[in-house]
């Protein structure tokens, strides 16, 4: 699976937001999508997931666009968005049903690997209940049960670490992992700097809507100028103060 | 505090108006006019049948009174913020509670006025009552839901307790006693006890002025409640934000989706089917215009009315089940499935072809029951089956396709 964006300009309404945002993401790769708030994380990923229509450039997952092929194209991706967005009337167990149905998944298949990451996320027991009667964290994790039980092979997830417990944290970095090592990609969106920077491969920061740098930890050392023993955290910094 | 309360009011009233503009479409009225025809003709009708007075007329006029007074309280138009923001003058708000004390007594008072005015023909007829005798309980009627109102003030006060009982609760039980004795013997009771009981709440309530307390949580929550009640009524024609309706799990009707088989195609199916009969404003509103209809036609035996009822209540609920794609269309997740739209239309049609099924089904009961089998009937059950078919099939689908980005 390979996702590249091209020179993507677009946004909401009259105003853009991203400026030919370029950059790509490799099979097998974990990509850091990184920026201030306002930088145009979201955005990116709402055009990538087709929400939004991009006015310039183009976004293809294995060569494919949106338009090409909407049904072949939204296979391929699962999302996490960054509030949880669950059915008022249906029961976890429904929307995990609904999710199979949805996306033409193999029902006792997709069941088998859901119920491990309801067991995962201490939800198995839940499975009747409605969304009301969950916390924040909770809908999070339904959120993440119902994309990675897919066979999807690009995850978008958008600020994941926000909201969960530190458990939940380690376990989804857990099962990214594992998608990795089956050849998936994910691109996450996160100001958690010092988790994405232990666990993505690759980061690519936004800054004004446009991509300010990409690359490995080394290479953004290099291009910024840094010091051998800098890390994530103060690249941002210097990336910020740049505007100053 | 003066200002604050007019400022309010002027917000609240141009809210009001803009989603009463909204309700007051070319649909809705032209309902609302059948509706109050058809109800006008049955009355006149019932009260033609009336040739002497009827045992049980009084009784019927004293419960229909007595539930005309209890409608309508005081809109005190609280916010949540004001219970930190305005904390320090709380003194100053039972100057502002005297307003909307005075702004609410409107509603309540033609409320009244008009039961009375509508229930005279019959009070006269069939509870035996003279003109002289059915005014003077109005006027009666009309001053204790004044004083009553007070009542809603001292509740805001946590002050609205006679030794143990709530005051609410005894004022009741004085209105039904004084309702009984005016109609059965001497109509001016009621008017004398209500002249009593308006000087009694008010010399209650001037107390507050110095000596209250406001319940501020009990107040905003009631506040709260009032308007939510109001938004979800408006709910049931536009789009109020904020309106989120019960969800219940109902598992005994889980036989119902059995059915529908778990396969990609009906995916949307599955989701709607469950979302209808779990939400209850979507439910309720099938529900009673569903019953309403059915009462209507097991009554009425003029033939242009009945098919006027038959056809419009079929058109009524489809229409209004409109919003129910919309709400469910806006969730994000569901924009991501790989399903095109026309799917979603064509599942969305499937359910409202069984609703309005079983809504067709038990409207031709009431209609064979009424007109039994024959060219009346026929002809209504028929033309019920045409709007069916017209709403699902040519109308919706155009309506519902904007709803889908």
């Amino acid at each position: 699976m390979t996702l590249e964006v091209k020179e993507l300009t677009g946004g909401y309404g009259q105003v853009s937001v991203l400026k030919k945002e370029t950059f790509t993401v490799e099979s097998g790769q974990v990509v850091g999508l990184i920026g201030l708030n306002g930088a145009g994380k979201s955005t990116t990923i709402k055009h990538i997931i087709g929400l939004l229509t991009p006015r310039g450039g183009q976004i293809l997952i294995d060569g494919i666009s949106l338009h090409d092929d909407v049904e072949k194209y939204r296979k391929k991706i699962a999302y996490v968005p960054e509030m949880p967005i669950l059915y008022p009337e249906l029961t976890l167990r429904e929307h995990i049903d609904l999710t199979i149905m949805a996306y033409g998944l193999d029902h006792d298949k997709t069941w088998e690997s859901a119920n491990q990451l309801l067991k995962t996320f201490r939800l198995d027991n839940k499975l009747d209940w409605f969304p009301q009667n969950f916390s924040k964290g909770m809908k999070q994790k339904v959120m993440i049960v119902c994309a990675f039980m897919t066979d999807a092979s690009l995850f978008i997830i958008d600020e994941p670490f926000t909201g969960l417990d530190p458990l939940a944290v380690n376990d989804l970095l857990n099962i990214v992992e594992n998608k990795k090592k089956a050849g998936c990609s994910v691109l996450m969106s996160t100001h958690v700097l010092a988790t994405v920077q232990d666990h993505a491969d690759k980061f690519v920061l936004i800054n004004h809507g446009q991509v300010r740098a990409d690359g490995t930890l080394d290479q953004l050392k290099a291009k910024f100028n840094m010091q051998q023993d800098s890390n994530l955290d103060d690249i941002y910094i210097k990336m910020s103060n740049e505007d100053l | 505090m003066g200002q604050l309360w007019s400022e309010r009011l002027r917000r609240h009233q141009l809210n009001q108006f803009k989603y009463l503009r909204l309700i007051f479409n070319d649909n809705f009225m032209l309902a609302f006019i059948v509706l109050i025809g058809a109800l006008g003709f049955w009355y006149s009708n019932l009260l033609g049948t009336i040739h002497q007075t009827l045992t049980f007329g009084k009784p019927i006029v004293i419960v229909i009174l007595f539930l005309a007074v209890q409608v309508g309280g005081i809109a005190t138009l609280l916010e949540e913020p004001d219970s930190t923001f305005l904390l320090v003058k709380e003194k100053e708000f039972y100057k502002y509670f005297r307003s909307a004390k005075n702004y609410s007594s409107f509603m309540p008072v033609v409320t009244v006025a008009m039961v009375n005015f509508l229930l005279s023909a019959f009070a006269s007829r069939g509870a035996g009552l003279r003109i002289i005798d059915i005014v003077a309980i109005a006027v009666g009627l009309i001053v204790y839901k004044l004083g009553s109102l007070n009542i809603n003030l001292l509740e805001l006060y946590g002050r609205d307790k006679i030794g143990n009982f709530k005051m609410r609760l005894v004022s009741n039980i004085l209105l039904l006693v004084s309702l009984i004795v005016a109609t059965y013997l001497f109509s001016w009771t009621m008017l004398i006890v209500a002249v009593l009981y308006y000087f009694f709440l008010n010399a209650r309530v001037k107390t507050l002025e110095t000596s209250g307390q406001l319940q501020w949580k009990y107040a905003i929550e009631t506040e709260n409640q009032r308007m939510f009640r109001i938004k979800r009524f408006y709910n049931l024609f536009t789009d109020v934000p904020g309106v989120t309706s019960k969800i219940r799990r109902r598992k005994w009707l889980d036989w119902l989706y059995q059915p529908i088989k778990k396969n990609p195609k009906n995916t949307y199916l599955y989701l709607f089917a469950r979302g209808f009969v779990r939400n209850n404003e979507y439910l309720g509103l099938f529900l009673r215009l569903t019953i309403i209809q059915a009462i209507m036609l097991a009554l009425i035996d003029n033939f242009y009315i009945s098919l006027i009822v038959e056809m419009l209540f079929i058109y009524l609920v489809g229409f209004q089940l409109k919003p129910y794609f919309k709400e469910v269309m806006q969730n994000l997740m569901q924009r991501l499935y790989p399903i095109r739209g026309k799917t979603k239309i064509a599942d969305f049609t499937k359910l409202s072809t069984a609703i309005l099924l079983i809504q067709w089904v038990i409207s031709a009961i009431a209609i064979l029951y009424k007109f039994g089998f024959g060219m009346n009937s026929l002809i209504i059950i028929i033309a019920g089956l045409a709007v069916l078919i017209f709403v699902n099939y040519f109308y919706m689908p155009r309506q519902l396709k904007k709803y889908l980005d």
